[in-house]
């Protein structure tokens, strides 16, 4: 009858009732959490080379203990300089290898000769920081074959990048995971 | 009666346990959702305390980009808009008539910067040279010659597809045109036939060859009758006999005053009458004189009087410094006409004093 008190659920009735309610609540939120984390991985972070600055902080705000931004070459676009201004100090002492000549402070460019008067460099990325010293003589001087790149075997896809949230010049940015590189050149991809 | 009713309390009862699931189910979505979206990571306290780049990570030229005001020697006189968006040669004609290259056309201006005739070549425009009757136009592969109302007098034949013309010099009976593309200097006769190549790379004639990293070649006859080239990869600029013998060469890379900076100088020169040259670089943008022999002598404009092209290859710029080059010409009168590529305009600068 419409006026009849509902009896009381019984214990089995309740526990059954919440568990049922636990497992969709479960459910949902697999789901949700799934959703979220597919969406984020079907993109990646990557600096656009045409709007970095340079101003290193690639090198000290990634939350990796060793940055996941390195320096890259486009050899298409390098002149294989004698006197690379990505490679030497601006004033070097010979245009050798020797410590005192180098521009980067962690000796990650590797000179080799070619024929005269051409050199190949080639950066160690294990040495390199990310901290674009390099990358300025090379933009100043030169073709600007040289630019910063977040490595996505070293980069843990934070949500949201430390290093984007810092960037003066917003070069940091989402790109799809299937084009993870913004190449400079006709490497572009 | 009570059948229908049951049943319709049945479906009710399943409605509503329906709605009551996927609100819940709901519920966990969006909670789950807004916990796969968290920042994630980030920098423990120990690390935000950590210090930015020590000075070895600093790129520093200040110092030489100060020009020592008692170097200068000129002032400037004047300014003309070229009105391109991207201007890339000047050359002086007769009557002092200055000619500019830029975009898809070539402009005339008189000696006091009023805007004379435009013509516009089938491509673009790279470099130019200018006869007492004739504009002798390089484009990319070939070139051109126009009468001084713009008129095209003869188009030669290309020169293959990775020619790239980027200075033009013109003599009685003969043509050179500095090709960047193929590092080599191309010399015509008067009709655009090709007679001979020059600086080829030949050990056997001393000739090192020419080292050109970025898209400035840059060539003159001067006074003496002979070929200058520039050679920017190697800092030089070398003279050759129209033969193609290489006689000399002088210059060395240096960010100082008296050196050529950076990776490939100079851009571009110009000769004086006597001899002199006047040199203009890229990355530190700057004009000097230097004597017949090479020498420093003074600085016509340094990279103060360039702020855009400096800016252009700086750390606050988006672009690198192969777009921030100038090329220079000189008048009859000594005047200096320097056309910077990023400010679209030239400067006149004369002589202090």
């Amino acid at each position: 009858m419409p006026n009849e008190k509902k009896p009381d659920p019984t214990r089995r009735e309740f526990v059954s009732s919440g568990a049922r309610g636990l497992g969709l609540l479960t459910l949902g939120s697999m789901g949700g959490y799934l959703s979220g984390r597919s969406q984020a991985e079907e993109t990646v972070w990557q600096i656009d080379a045409e709007k970095c600055i340079r101003c290193g902080k690639c090198a000290t705000e990634c939350v990796l203990e060793e940055s996941a931004v390195k320096c890259v070459h486009n050899f298409d676009m390098c002149g294989y300089c004698k006197l690379c201004t990505g490679y030497f100090e601006p004033e070097p002492n010979a245009l050798n290898t020797g410590a005192e000549n180098q521009l980067c402070p962690t000796g990650a460019i590797k000179r080799k000769f070619v024929e005269d008067p051409y050199f190949q460099y080639s950066i160690e990325e294990s040495l390199c920081v990310g901290c674009a010293k390099c990358i300025e003589g090379c933009t100043r001087f030169g073709n600007g074959s040289l630019f910063l790149q977040v490595r996505h075997d070293r980069c843990v896809n934070c949500n949201d990048c430390s290093i984007a949230r810092s960037c003066p010049s917003q070069a940091i940015e989402r790109v799809p995971a299937d084009q993870p590189y913004k190449l400079k050149g006709k490497g572009e991809g | 009666m009570s059948t229908d009713h049951n049943s319709e309390m049945k479906r009710r009862k399943f409605l509503q346990n329906g709605a009551k699931g996927a609100a819940v189910v709901g519920l966990g979505a969006a909670a789950g959702f807004a916990v796969s979206r968290l920042p994630g990571r980030s920098r423990s306290p120990e690390s935000q305390d950590r210090e930015k780049l020590g000075d070895e990570f600093t790129y520093d030229i200040s110092k030489y980009q100060k020009t020592d005001p008692s170097l200068i020697a000129y002032r400037q006189a004047g300014r003309i808009e070229t009105g391109f968006k991207l201007p890339r040669a000047i050359a002086i004609g007769p009557e002092g008539k200055l000619f500019v290259a830029g975009d898809r056309g070539v402009r005339s201006f008189d000696k006091n910067g009023r805007r004379l005739t435009e013509f516009k070549p089938s491509g673009l425009p790279l470099c130019l040279s200018i006869t007492s009757d004739s504009v002798y136009v390089g484009l990319k592969s070939h070139v051109e010659i126009y009468d001084a109302e713009g008129v095209l007098k003869s188009a030669w034949d290309r020169l293959g597809s990775e020619a790239v013309l980027k200075s033009i010099a013109v003599v009685e009976g003969a043509v050179f045109a500095a090709d960047a593309g193929r590092r080599i200097v191309v010399r015509f006769d008067s009709d655009g036939k090709v007679v001979r190549h020059i600086g080829k790379k030949d050990p056997s004639r001393d000739i090192p060859g020419f080292v050109v990293p970025s898209p400035y070649f840059c060539l003159r006859i001067a006074p003496d009758g002979r070929l200058r080239v520039a050679n920017p990869g190697r800092h030089q600029i070398e003279t050759y006999t129209f033969d193609g013998e290489l006689e000399h060469a002088w210059g060395k890379p240096s960010m100082a005053i008296d050196g050529f900076c950076g990776c490939c100088n100079p851009v571009s020169f110009a000769m004086q009458p006597d001899g002199q040259y006047i040199t203009a670089e890229k990355g530190l943008t700057r004009v000097k004189t230097c004597d017949a022999d090479g020498v420093f002598q003074k600085v016509v404009a340094g990279p103060e009087h360039f702020p855009d092209a400096t800016k252009t290859c700086a750390a606050d710029a988006l672009t690198d410094c192969t777009r921030a080059g100038l090329d220079v010409a000189v008048a009859e009168d000594g005047r200096v006409f320097v056309l910077d590529i990023i400010g679209r305009d030239i400067r006149i600068m004369e002589k202090k004093g």
